[in-house]
């Protein structure tokens, strides 16, 4: 974290992606940072927060990326500099904003940073949100390297206020996560001054109100298109985007994003430097026409490399048809012609067999023997893992109870599922409690609908599951929605004191900040009951009250809401810290016998508890138990002892 | 650069390789940081989130006196590889070995959920060092968790981890220079438990 | 007797609507559990043989290996079982004065034999509101508290496991003809458990035409009665065919054919009217409301009974023939419709490997029963 500020400028530094974006932005003097937590983006605001004191910032988690936008843009209107960091999906929610955001203009610089994750490393999903960029009519910069990272944050920047409109910059996992050599730069003074200004008339775009109206919209619209046009400018000349290889190659490669390093590394891998011309752009929205129409004219081919979606190449092919009379005829190879996969990340193996194919030219691989038995050897050596909760995750007491209830209950009840950590219970980890699992808060906001279908005769009691930190972010319209209009449903809310997935970061719930000063906290079961809901709160680690608590609360109607609060096992305050030392009595262990059928290690699956093929009876993984004393409670013979750890 | 060591190849492809949990990314940084220190171009290419619950997880280090790489190693072209955890030795070979792999391996298992519920069998350590063996040209199997026991934290497995792949003088990795890397970051009491341990890394891989 | 596990149970059992819900399988492991009359497997289970599967009382049933165990003779399909002799009995001047159903007879001997130490904790059946209960007694006055006749079929079973499981080593066990026969199934070790010992030292079965499923029954009565105030359920003998709720606020009449829908499909392949498997099988008396039926089948039921009756807890008397005539008709009724109704079903005798047979007994015993004529 240090080095963020502490090396000299001009001295070579070892930086995650994230980490040069933050010293990016800490270059270009922002002053203001807010965010939600989300992988891949997470260490962004993670890395300001740490510094927010030396460099005087304002860093903030905020409640959603909506209002973390609404947050950024309130400073870049009263004159700073601003970013707001996200996962590509957090773009979805702000997008309302940002539509109008993009409408009327910004004042200081404000740069949105968007983190894909292509191939759902950290996702329920691979969505894009460089379309936003063309949908909302902003520019669009896409970092293709570590040294990048820094440099294009700290210019857009500069972009923004040459513009005055947000600028969004586009990463993904393998670039905001890996790490590589960075040249810093210079940090500036930290002094900041902010007013709002909003005295003049509303064509102003520096002093007046910022409201968009009807009557305004035509001349906002078409000063959005001057902006763009600027901004086409200003990136025919960008040194982010350049050009190696031979004036007139067999075979144009143009790319974006970390499949400029998979393109290159392809080229080296095949030695065909000099057949091959690599165009790296970084700004890809608006597209410069001029650019564009001196490298199309230099190849027939053209193989487009870029990650998800083809939007690169779609804007490209679209381009090429409208100056066909000037650049020619070219066929495009990419994801429209299934080169590459539509779905799914890509890797530089890929782009070296594109190019193979294309060219015809091909490199030596592995022997195909060794191939063979690295895969035979592979099927018996290497198990593959299944995710699971943590040692000590109160989730899993948490479902375990959720299930005990639906089944006990026997009315094929369900759970609706949401973001975090707990989105594994749709998965035997959680005893495959979930049914549904799709956006934040969307748990609640389905099951509000479900829980309106008795009157079709579906008796089924619903339940839905959030997070703490999910609960401010998205589900407390979804609840009022159901206390309002009567639905039947159960929320339960797990509240890990933390948004832990994603690093355990604060949230409204706690009382620190993202800087880690004192903060208020709100009370999660106080603004349930204000709602109106019949409110219940437990420790999941005490099974039988919380089942029983459950058991009653389904035989309710309406919105009930039961808060199991038991902190993160990973949480900083809790880390390594056992509450009990576990052990097992085997000769209290029923094993596989009838009355038992080893319940702790085939379907409880805490990885603390190991089945030992020798001895025929549970053990204790002294190293991996996090001594959290739940398996006491579920073991049928009491075999499991826990004491109070020292 | 001037003063850059040199690399048995260029570029080079370490992959540090184990179970979510088990430090691989701090080991990876620690390795990167020390020979981006002596004026290498690195990439450090990983991927964490969910695979930290209890999945297989892979640092890809790309060393060179040149440029910066793909921090994704093409198929088949691993260097080496440093295992936290046994069967994903085996897991990571399969993808990116080749005959003149080389191979450091910790060889205490850390079951998973499916080997823990009876799904899956977990191998012996005989066939896994067989079968390592026949995958690569050279391989050292290490209990590293132990040494690290005895050290008072299992954790410190991966800086034992570090010390070992220092000791068979694959990369230009010292002594000095981790210290310099682990004095940066951690506090002076930890960075004597750090080197201890990286010195017992050391004398595993020379006995 | 064919064991199998929870797998066929489910299969066999749940998925064919047979379950009636009696505990035999509940509280033996983590994974049967009863929750409001309704029995559910919480977690997968794939032991191929388990207790479960061989003490329910609703999947291979083995009629032979019953009645040699307890008579040494083969099962002969009579209407009545086997039995010493037939009286009719109310609670003697010991019992205190209380609410019994007819005469008391069930809570007496339970009573007696809790005071005199022949058993150490009594399995009973209990209610709250209007959903059964399974409890363990272990004082004498104690008992009161779950006398009465339930209607609805209770996991009462589950007590009994527990009480294994806490040490109780000579248990008493009142229960109907389904968990009379899955007690006599327990008792048997049929998964032939080296340190096997038999716990249970006395039974006393009901008498039972069927059951209610509770859930329904809760379903259809809580909004027109408070079941907080439910003091007794009772059916009167015909021709009254009413089902009759008798409540702090008065008493509530329901029309049988409102609730026979929810009469579990388990009953209705039940060929056991008096609980043929017990010591002692205790029913109403037919025009005589304080009094019951008694049964007293085995060596021990009659050490009990003349005991009891001796030291004033029962009162005993010649029981009338007609009444004697009428149970046996009424009982052969009941064997042949059930095992007529399992036959057609495919649960008697089921050769199929996919399938369990519900019942097995005698090929020419089951003719017999269902070629009987009633008269």
């Amino acid at each position: 974290m240090t080095v963020l500020i502490d090396a000299e400028a001009g001295s070579s530094a070892l930086l995650m992606g994230n980490e040069a974006i933050a010293r990016g932005a800490l270059e270009a003097g922002v002053k203001v940072a807010a965010s939600y937590p989300g992988t891949p983006s997470s260490e962004i605001l993670g890395n300001l927060a740490g510094v927010s004191k030396a460099r005087n910032l304002y860093t903030e988690w905020s409640v959603n990326e909506k209002v973390a936008t609404e947050v950024a843009a309130a400073a870049s209107y009263a004159g700073l500099r601003a970013l707001v960091a996200m996962k590509q999906v957090g773009v979805n929610v702000a997008a309302d904003f940002l539509l109008h955001l993009s409408l009327s203009g910004t004042r200081g610089g404000l740069v949105l940073v968007s983190c894909e994750d292509p191939g759902a490393f950290s996702s329920t999903n691979e969505g894009e949100s460089r379309p936003y960029a063309k949908m909302m009519e902003f520019p669009l910069l896409e970092i293709g390297d570590f040294q990048e990272a820094k440099d294009i944050t700290r210019w857009a920047f500069e972009l923004s206020e040459k513009i005055r409109n947000v600028v969004m910059i586009r990463s993904v996992t393998r670039l905001s996560h890996s790490s590589g050599n960075v040249v810093l730069g210079k940090l500036p003074e930290t002094d900041a001054q902010a007013r709002f200004k909003y005295q003049s008339t509303i064509l102003d775009p520096m002093e007046g109100p910022i409201v968009n109206l009807p009557v305004v919209v035509d001349p906002f619209h078409r000063r959005q298109q001057e902006k763009l046009k600027k901004a086409a400018e200003l990136f025919e000349d960008s040194p982010f985007n350049s050009y190696s290889g031979p004036d007139q190659p067999e075979l144009l490669i143009i790319t974006s994003s970390v499949c400029c390093l998979y393109s290159k590394e392809a080229i080296q891998s095949l030695n065909v430097e000099d057949r091959v011309g690599l165009l790296k752009l970084a700004t890809t929205y608006p597209l410069p026409p001029r650019l564009l129409t001196k490298y199309l004219k230099k190849a027939n081919r053209i193989l487009i490399v870029e990650e998800i979606q083809p939007f690169l190449e779609d804007n490209i092919e679209a381009f090429a048809a409208r100056t066909a009379s000037d650049i020619g005829i070219k066929t495009f190879y990419g994801k429209n012609d299934g080169t590459f996969p539509v779905a799914n990340e890509l890797n530089p193996d890929m782009v070296i067999e594109a190019v193979s194919g294309i060219l015809d030219v091909h490199i030596a691989e592995r022997p195909e023997a060794y191939t063979r038995r690295a895969e035979e050897i592979a099927a018996m050596g290497a198990p593959s893992r299944e995710l699971t909760f943590c040692p000590g995750c109160p989730h899993r007491a948490s479902f375990w109870c959720i299930q005990n209830v639906l089944k006990l209950d026997n009315r094929d009840g369900f759970v609706c599922g949401d973001i975090g950590c707990y989105g594994m219970a749709a998965g035997p980890t959680g005893f495959m409690a979930l049914k549904t699992l799709h956006a934040m808060g969307s748990a609640t906001g389905l099951a509000s609908g479900f829980g309106k279908l008795g009157r079709f005769g579906m008796d089924q009691p619903v339940f839905a599951v959030c997070g703490d930190s999910t609960f401010f972010h998205a589900v407390m319209p979804a609840l009022i929605n159901a206390i309002h209009n009567r639905a039947d449903i159960t929320l339960v809310i797990l509240d890990n004191s933390g948004t832990a997935m994603t690093g355990f970061q604060a949230h409204p719930g706690l009382n620190v900040n993202a800087a880690g000063g004192k903060s208020t906290a709100i009370d999660i079961p106080g603004v349930c009951r204000a709602m109106g809901a019949a409110v219940g709160v437990c420790d999941p680690f005490d099974i039988e009250a919380t089942r029983q608590t459950l058991l009653d609360m389904i035989e309710k109607n309406g919105v009930k809401v039961v808060v199991l609060k038991q902190i993160c096992a990973l949480s900083p305050e809790k880390k390594a810290k056992k509450q009990y030392e576990m052990a097992v009595d085997e000769s209290l262990c029923l094993g596989e016998a009838c009355g038992c059928n080893r319940l702790c290690t085939r379907i409880f699956k805490c990885p603390g508890l190991i089945w030992d093929t020798d001895t025929k009876k549970a053990r204790v993984d002294r190293v991996i138990c996090a001594g959290c004393g739940v398996c006491t409670s579920i073991c049928p013979a009491g075999a499991i002892r826990r004491e109070e750890a020292a | 650069m001037t003063g850059q060591p040199k690399l048995p190849k260029d570029p080079y492809n370490l992959i540090i390789t184990g179970v979510g949990g088990q430090g691989n990314v701090l080991a990876s940084r620690m390795v990167g940081d020390m020979l981006a220190r002596m004026g290498l171009f690195v990439t450090i290419g990983e991927t964490f989130g969910a695979s930290q619950r209890g999945g297989s997880v892979m640092s890809h280090l790309r060393v060179s006196t040149q440029s910066s790489l793909s921090p994704q190693i093409p198929k088949g072209r691993a260097h080496m590889v440093v295992a936290l955890e046994p069967t994903e030795a085996i897991r990571v070979l399969n993808t990116y070995g080749n005959p003149e792999v080389k191979v450091l391996c910790n060889t205490r298992p850390i079951h998973s959920i499916g080997v823990i519920c009876g799904e899956q069998n977990y191998p012996s350590l005989e066939a896994m060092k067989d079968w390592i063996d026949e995958l690569t040209a050279q391989s050292w199997f290490l209990d590293t968790t132990a040494a690290a026991i005895k050290l008072g934290n299992p954790i410190l497995g991966n800086t034992v981890c570090v010390g070992a792949l220092a000791a068979t003088g694959e990369l230009p990795l010292n002594r000095d220079v981790f210290r310099a890397v682990v004095s940066e970051k951690m506090s002076a009491e930890k960075v004597a438990l750090n080197l201890s341990a990286y010195d017992m890394g050391g004398s595993l891989v020379r006995n | 007797m064919n064991v199998y596990g929870p797998d066929a149970l489910l299969k066999n059992v749940h998925e064919k609507g047979l379950c009636v819900g009696c505990g035999a399988c509940v509280d033996l492991c983590p994974y049967f559990k009863n929750h409001k009359g309704k029995t559910a497997m919480l977690f997968p289970c794939d032991l191929p043989r388990g207790r479960c599967h061989a003490h329910c009382p609703k999947t291979e049933v083995d009629f032979d290996a019953l009645s040699l165990k307890m008579w040494g003779t083969p099962y002969a399909g009579s209407p009545l079982g086997g039995y010493g002799r037939a009286v009719a009995a109310k609670a003697g001047k010991k019992m205190p004065r209380g609410l019994f159903q007819a005469g008391g007879v069930v809570s007496a001997i339970m009573a007696f034999s809790l005071s005199t130490g022949r058993v150490d904790a009594a399995v009973l059946t209990g209610r709250k509101g209007l959903g059964p209960t399974a409890g363990l007694a272990t004082r004498p006055d104690d008992v009161f508290a779950f006398a009465t006749s339930k209607y609805t079929a209770a996991p009462t079973i589950a007590a009994l496991n527990r009480g294994i499981r806490e040490g109780f080593s000579r248990m008493g066990v009142v229960g109907t003809p389904c968990q009379i026969t899955a007690v006599s199934q327990l008792r048997s070790n049929p998964l032939e458990s080296a340190d096997f010992t038999d716990s249970v030292c006395l039974t006393v079965g009901l008498f039972c035409n069927w059951a209610l499923d509770t859930r329904k029954l809760i379903a259809l009565l809580s909004d027109r009665v408070d079941v907080k105030k439910i003091l007794k359920t009772d059916i009167p003998p015909p021709p009254a065919d009413i089902f009759q709720i008798e409540t702090e606020d008065g008493r509530i009449d329901i029309p049988l054919q409102d609730i026979r829908s929810m009469i579990p499909g388990g009953c209705r392949i039940c060929p056991d009217m008096t609980s043929e498997w017990a010591d002692i099988s205790v029913g109403n008396l037919e025009g005589e409301p304080g009094w019951n039926t008694v049964l007293i089948r085995t060596e021990k039921g009659e050490e009990i009974v003349s005991d009891a009756a001796e030291k004033e807890w029962l009162f005993t008397r010649e029981m009338p023939r007609e009444n004697l005539v009428h149970l046996n008709r009424a009982s052969a009724k009941k064997k042949k419709t059930a095992v007529m109704e399992a036959a057609a079903r495919g649960l008697l005798n089921t050769q199929s490997k996919d399938a369990h047979a519900a019942l097995r007994m005698d090929t020419d015993t089951a003719e017999e029963i269902i070629g009987k004529e009633e008269g």
